[in-house]
């Protein structure tokens, strides 16, 4: 069945997110919060968790631009962008997040411009297989139980 | 999780919170428990909302938000004479509840939260509220 096959390659992403650091217990326990009044609840809030990251890497640029030095005002903003982390267990971004966090408290401008560029990188790839992920959910359609095949 | 038949009014929640996922992901748990809530998204709407008369029974506070950190606003907003209102602090990092907890909050839960802590904490506001009206 090709729902079952595509259910499958779902959970095998699923698995490599968690084996390759990408995700947490988090995100699990934001999966359990689905519930028939909310089928698509998770993709709901990983959608609004990139909608407001992209927001906030952007303030961060913008700061790193315009307030060259300012490492209370990037770390302040990068606060932000780890707290939005966290609520979706995106514990590869979370880890560069503290990089950037650490260079701040150190003064290192450039720390902080090469531990910035990799949570850039990590938040794309997030994304990019957050999207497979749920796309792949969206085509197997919902979870269906097993039903008898009708005879005479 | 599992939420427990409503008896009486719903409870009134409050969340201070800056990060919009954790503002949706935790009104999504309080909506399971019929709560009716409220979003601040920093601690100075926070305390704005108790100087205009509103009324909560459980407040759900961020610590470090724009305009007004968390345990500054659970400080003003007990100062306002509201003892009664259960505040649950809400952070990253244990070291994190001392700030809390002198400021005035009843709990101190670390992030990230774990959602089957919350229904009980409910429960018993609720059970507090329904009492409190017999």
């Amino acid at each position: 069945m090709e729902y079952a096959n595509l259910r499958r390659q779902a959970a095998s992403l699923k698995r490599s997110l968690f084996d390759q650091g990408y995700l947490d217990e988090q995100f699990c326990q934001v999966e359990d919060l689905q519930d028939e009044a909310s089928p698509n609840f998770a993709e709901e809030v990983v959608s609004l968790f990139f909608k407001d990251s992209a927001r906030l890497v952007a303030n961060i640029e913008q700061a790193m631009e315009k307030y060259p030095g300012d490492f209370n005002r990037w770390d302040a903003h990068m606060q932000q962008l780890k707290g939005s982390c966290f609520s979706i267990g995106a514990s590869k971004m979370s880890n560069e997040c503290t990089s950037f966090r650490n260079s701040c408290a150190e003064e290192n401008a450039e720390g902080c411009r090469r531990s910035f560029q990799k949570v850039k990188r990590e938040h794309a790839i997030l994304r990019q297989k957050l999207e497979s992920y749920f796309q792949l959910l969206r085509q197997a359609g919902p979870a269906r139980t097993a039903t008898r095949s009708g005879g005479k | 999780m599992t939420t427990s038949t409503v008896q009486g009014s719903p409870v009134k929640a409050l969340i201070v919170e800056d990060t919009p996922v954790h503002a949706f992901i935790l009104s999504t748990i309080l909506r399971k428990f019929h709560c009716e809530i409220t979003v601040a998204e920093n601690g100075n709407e926070a305390v704005q909302l108790f100087l205009e008369g509103k009324k909560f029974d459980i407040i759900f506070c961020d610590k470090e938000m724009p305009v007004m950190p968390g345990p500054e606003a659970i400080e003003k907003i007990r100062a306002l004479g509201e003892s009664h209102v259960k505040i649950v602090g809400v952070s990253a990092g244990y070291d994190l509840e001392q700030s809390f907890m002198s400021a005035g909050a009843d709990i101190f839960l670390p992030k990230p939260m774990k959602f089957d802590v919350v229904g009980p904490i409910i429960q018993e506001v609720m059970n507090k509220k329904n009492n409190s009206m017999v």
